[in-house]
């Protein structure tokens, strides 16, 4: 069997890609004050550390580092080793469920919510504000929260 | 006589059965990492895989001949597969993608 592994900073890019053409475009120009601890998007601007943007952004890079197996590079539950899974990876693009739901089937895994055990519980491996970005990446690419 | 031919064909079975018994392998997986990076086995044998650290693993393979999940097991557990399909199987962590080894399943 071929198996074709994408390298970790080809899914960092393409995370990085994706947050920037779905949260940039306006960061670059915001009018936030610079906070002490700024981060920087894909074009090089600084970003405040506590803006929304800025956990999106770092969101997606844990996003691509620990869920793109499974949810997939577009987040619709496609990732690579979907096919293990019955039922399928969430499809978080159409996902109906707010960000204290997320942040929390995220932190105690799906078992623990009465849902698919193949979603494992990440609070030993992911801190507190990286859970918090990934909820802000997840919500940023969630159809029903950009058609509000 | 019988006695005798009953032994024999016995201790023959017992040789054989030796030979062509299926091994268990054991792959620890501690400090993130697995304890070794690559495994030569046979088809039918088993490997576990024991969790050693102080937090969960779920070991998984994509490998089209037999892909599996072990799903998510926490520190002191293990988990055992059978590898009944010849091949070169890719393993993963699904939580620790840094994790990877291969196990290569000889016919």
């Amino acid at each position: 069997m071929n198996l074709h592994l994408p390298s970790r900073a080809g899914l960092w890019c393409a995370a990085a890609l994706s947050a920037a053409v779905l949260g940039f475009g306006s960061a670059a120009f915001s009018a936030e004050p610079e906070k002490a601890h700024p981060t920087t998007n894909s074009s090089g601007a600084l970003l405040p550390r506590d803006s929304k943007d800025a956990a999106v952004f770092r969101g997606g890079l844990v996003y691509a580092n620990y869920c793109v197996t499974c949810h997939g590079i577009n987040a619709d539950g496609n990732g690579r080793a979907a096919r293990l899974h019955n039922p399928r990876p969430a499809n978080l693009r159409g996902s109906d469920k707010n960000d204290a739901y997320i942040g929390l089937i995220v932190r105690k895994g799906g078992e623990s919510l009465g849902r698919s055990a193949g979603m494992p519980p990440w609070a030993e491996e992911l801190t507190d504000e990286q859970i918090g970005d990934v909820v802000a990446f997840v919500r940023s690419v969630n159809a029903q929260s950009q058609s509000r | 006589m019988k006695t005798l031919n009953l032994v024999g064909t016995l201790a023959v079975a017992l040789v054989c059965g030796a030979a062509f018994a299926s091994q268990e392998h054991v792959v620890a997986q501690k400090d993130k990492a697995f304890s070794t990076k690559k495994l030569d086995i046979k088809v039918g044998d088993k490997v576990a895989f024991r969790n050693d650290d102080g937090f969960s693993h779920n070991i998984f393979s994509l490998t089209d001949a037999m892909p599996f999940d072990l799903g998510t097991y926490a520190g002191g557990q293990l988990k055992t597969v059978t590898f009944n399909k010849a091949g070169k199987f890719e393993i993963e962590c699904a939580i620790h993608p840094d994790m990877r080894m291969v196990i290569n399943v000889a016919p």
